[in-house]
């Protein structure tokens, strides 16, 4: 395809090169003319609703809104002349005017340097000094606090519209909307309801994009200004979809986390990636625990690693869990442990699920939103890769054809061109009977209807579960060559542990070592052995029940990768520094196989993780 | 000097921060009474400004009162330049928050049914001012010069007085426009 011309058009005097289907703002931007604005955000389609970006084009009759105007050929704009200025300063005015936009009570709030206000800043750069409108002190503006993680201060709202754009095009939940006309016009929920009750699902998409402080992180409130808190790009380890983000830290504490624009969760993250890894952490343990007289008693780290390594020699086979939530180092570091010092394959991943990975050719999560045939064969997105569930439904705005083969339910199966079961994509060669009925069309075949749909779809992409049946995976691998496939792994690094021969299994042994991290048990039963070790950063039932305990790094404290379900190698950095008396687990399990008179070579365990 | 500017001052609803804020100043006082002359201010003991007038009034916090109304008036009346010395003065600041309630059951609240009350009764002597709702100064007489700030640091203070003894109109920008 030729590239079309540039269109020359004239910004304040400057000539300016544009390309076809730019906005006069985006033209402007683009030479590095900053046009003030309050609803425009780069990641959002724009509205034009809050006219601070008006701006004078020559031959139309009044001030138009910059960041909506295409560039046309000849077009001379003038964004800075006294007629412009004045009526950005009317539009602050108004907009001042309508609610509480009382600074002091408000988070955002700040100095000129410090304010995280995009209106309040707007307010100091045109010199308001005061309103011209008094506002309504008398109006009561609700404040909705009925999500768990992040308010609402309908008085602080501009109607900018950033939340309900962030909800329908980028998380694609279409859970906000507008209530009502004019003054009255208020940001509501589904038909009105509180957010907490609405079908609201807590992404925080739009949080991360209000301009002012209308939407509040709860935990992060009041606790530091952009201009005094560190922004650190890091990887999620809430699940397999690995997505980026940016922790934001002040003083070796994690205040919140906003989603990378950049990485290919373009923004998104879930209620778990955003709010849950930021609340606070039970007991979290700082010294090596021993079990004395049925009571675990603090004790040094030379006493407690000495006390593993004698009974793990004597032990007849030692078995092994880890977290799929860790670094492949650390489990490279699990592996090599087990395998060099303890002699011991009876290795195993606390949970996760990984399957096949050789159906056919692989995509990536920015191929999924841009797919016109979406299949989802066994497993659930929406459940278990949130983000990924995210870019299923954007998809499907867009008007993917979406094709369910599950025998579970999945939130999105109403908009299912074609519904079939698991079954009915079962090859069942082995048995001649089934062969007869396929012959002979008494069963429909799923799998040439499945087929069907892939040939006449451009960008199909195949979303396929774990633990499915052979003949499901085969019929699978049966399907044209231009099926494309994404796997619903579960667990962070789940993949990066398979790579290292760890997966899900019952282990036995009469010693028993668990690497924990900041996972928890969640409710499963501590698998039984005489003498059991566990490694985690918190207390728990399965620490509660250890003979010995060792503080590990939690998530924000560990370096190193994990590999998503993409099989992308994606870095994990601390954002946070560990307590002193808190290792890597490497340096853990370097000093525990001096202990037992053997040594881990550094190189080993790099080797074992992969390359850089 | 006898043609150095007139200074007074007042203050209304608010928390006489501002003014703490003024003498924060420190040794800068003696630079600004080189160039103006300070008349009435509440912390001074002449208490209000003369009949003969000033050439700058100054007033801190709002109005939400009938003598509040009147201590605004009378300084308007008697001063060139008027200043809306911080937030409750430029803005209508903390004390707006009882706006959202009327008059009648904000001193019902306050008077008779608070827990540490008991048999009170609103006071209602006809000496007493009237409550009002809480205003910002410039919905109750005509202001000149805005400094907004809770309270206004001592610099831009010092500044926007020092503007004015030179005969200039003060505009806040940068450092000293702060709201917050």
């Amino acid at each position: 395809m030729n590239e079309p011309a540039p269109i020359s058009i004239t910004i304040n005097g400057r000539p300016v090169q544009a390309r076809t289907g730019q906005t006069v703002y985006e033209a402007a931007a683009a030479t590095g003319i900053h046009i003030p604005a309050l609803c425009y955000h780069p990641r959002l389609k724009p509205e034009g609703a809050c006219r601070i970006c008006l701006v004078e084009i020559d031959k139309q009759r009044s001030l138009q809104p910059s960041c909506t105007f295409p560039v046309v050929e000849g077009m001379v704009v003038r964004t800075d002349t006294p007629a412009v200025i004045a009526s950005r300063k009317a539009s602050l005015q108004m907009i001042f005017s309508e609610r509480t936009h009382y600074c002091m009570f408000c988070p955002a709030s700040g100095t000129g340097e410090t304010t995280d206000c995009e209106l309040q800043q707007l307010g100091y750069e045109h010199g308001l000094d005061c309103w011209t409108y008094a506002p309504n002190y008398k109006k009561q503006w609700p404040v909705d606090a009925s999500r768990e993680f992040f308010g609402m201060d309908h008085g602080r709202c501009i109607l900018c519209r950033r939340c309900i754009r962030a909800c329908e095009d980028i998380a694609a939940n279409h859970t906000l909307g507008l209530n009502q006309r004019g003054a009255r016009t208020m940001i509501s929920a589904d038909d009105g309801v509180l957010f907490g009750e609405s079908s609201c699902v807590s992404c925080g998409t739009c949080l991360q994009v209000c301009p002012t402080g209308a939407l509040h992180d709860r935990q992060s409130v009041y606790l530091g200004h952009e201009s005094q808190i560190k922004r650190t790009a890091a990887t999620c380890v809430g699940c397999a979809v690995g997505c980026g983000i940016h922790a934001i830290t002040r003083d070796n504490h994690l205040l919140r986390v906003e989603g990378d624009w950049d990485a290919p969760n373009g923004g998104l993250l879930c209620s778990v990636g955003r709010f849950e890894v930021v609340e606070p952490k039970p007991a979290r343990i700082l010294q090596p625990l021993v079990r004395r007289d049925g009571r675990l008693v603090e004790t040094s780290w030379d006493d407690a690693l000495a006390l593993i390594g004698t009974r793990f020699s004597e032990a007849h086979l030692v078995a092994g869990v880890a977290s799929p939530r860790l670094t492949s180092e650390s489990l490279a570091a699990f592996e090599c442990f087990f395998h060099d010092v303890l002699e011991s394959s009876e290795i195993a991943l606390l949970s996760g699920e990984v399957p096949p990975l050789d159906l056919g050719m692989m995509v990536s999560l920015r191929d999924v939103a841009n797919a016109d045939c979406i299949a989802v064969i066994g497993g659930n997105p929406l459940q278990n890769q949130k983000v990924l569930g995210h870019l299923v439904r954007r998809a499907l705005d867009n008007g993917a054809r979406l094709i369910i083969v599950n025998d579970e339910t999945t939130g999105i199966d109403d908009w299912a061109e074609l519904q079939l079961e698991l079954e009915d994509i079962s090859f069942h060669a082995a048995s001649p009977f089934e062969r007869l009925k396929t012959t002979y069309h008494l069963r429909v075949s799923g799998v040439l209807e499945l087929e069907k749909a892939i040939i006449s779809a451009q960008r199909p992409v195949l979303l396929y579960g774990s633990g499915l049946s052979s003949s499901v995976y085969a019929a699978l691998r049966s399907l044209p060559a231009q099926a494309r496939f994404l796997p619903l792994v579960k667990g962070a690094n789940a993949v990066g542990a398979a790579r290292l021969g760890i997966e899900p299994r019952p282990v036995r042994g009469d010693a028993l070592y668990v690497l924990l991290g900041d996972d928890l048990s969640n409710g499963q039963p501590l698998p039984q052995s005489e003498f059991t070790v566990v490694h985690a950063a918190v207390r728990s039932v399965w620490t509660d029940a250890a003979d010995v305990v060792l503080p590990s790094p939690t998530w924000a404290e560990q370096r190193g990768h994990v590999i998503n379900l993409e099989g992308r190698r994606l870095p994990v950095v601390p954002l946070l520094q560990a307590p002193a008396s808190v290792p890597y687990h490497r340096q853990t399990f370097v000093k525990l196989a001096e202990r037992m008179g053997q040594t881990l070579s550094p190189e080993a365990l790099v080797h074992l993780a992969g390359p850089e | 000097m006898p043609n150095k500017p007139t200074v007074a001052s007042d203050w209304l609803a608010g928390c006489a921060g501002c003014h703490m804020s003024l003498l924060d100043i420190d040794e800068r006082i003696v630079t600004l009474l080189e160039q103006v002359s300070l008349h009435a201010t509440p912390i001074t003991d002449l208490k209000h400004p003369p009949e003969s007038g000033v050439d700058v009034g100054i007033l801190e916090g709002c109005v939400n009162n009938s003598a509040g109304e009147h201590v605004a008036r009378q300084m308007r009346a008697r001063c060139k330049v008027l200043v809306a010395l911080g937030d409750c003065a430029v803005f209508g600041g903390v004390p707006t928050l009882r706006n959202g309630v009327s008059c009648r059951e904000a001193l019902r609240r306050a008077y008779i049914e608070t827990e540490s009350t008991a048999e009170g009764h609103i006071p209602n002597d006809p000496e007493l001012a009237v409550m009002q709702d809480a205003r910002a100064l410039d919905q109750v007489v005509p202001v000149d010069v805005y400094l907004p700030g809770c309270p206004p640091s001592a610099d831009t203070i010092f500044f926007v007085l020092t503007e004015l003894a030179a005969g200039r109109t003060p505009a806040l920008t940068g450092k000293n426009l702060d709201w917050h």
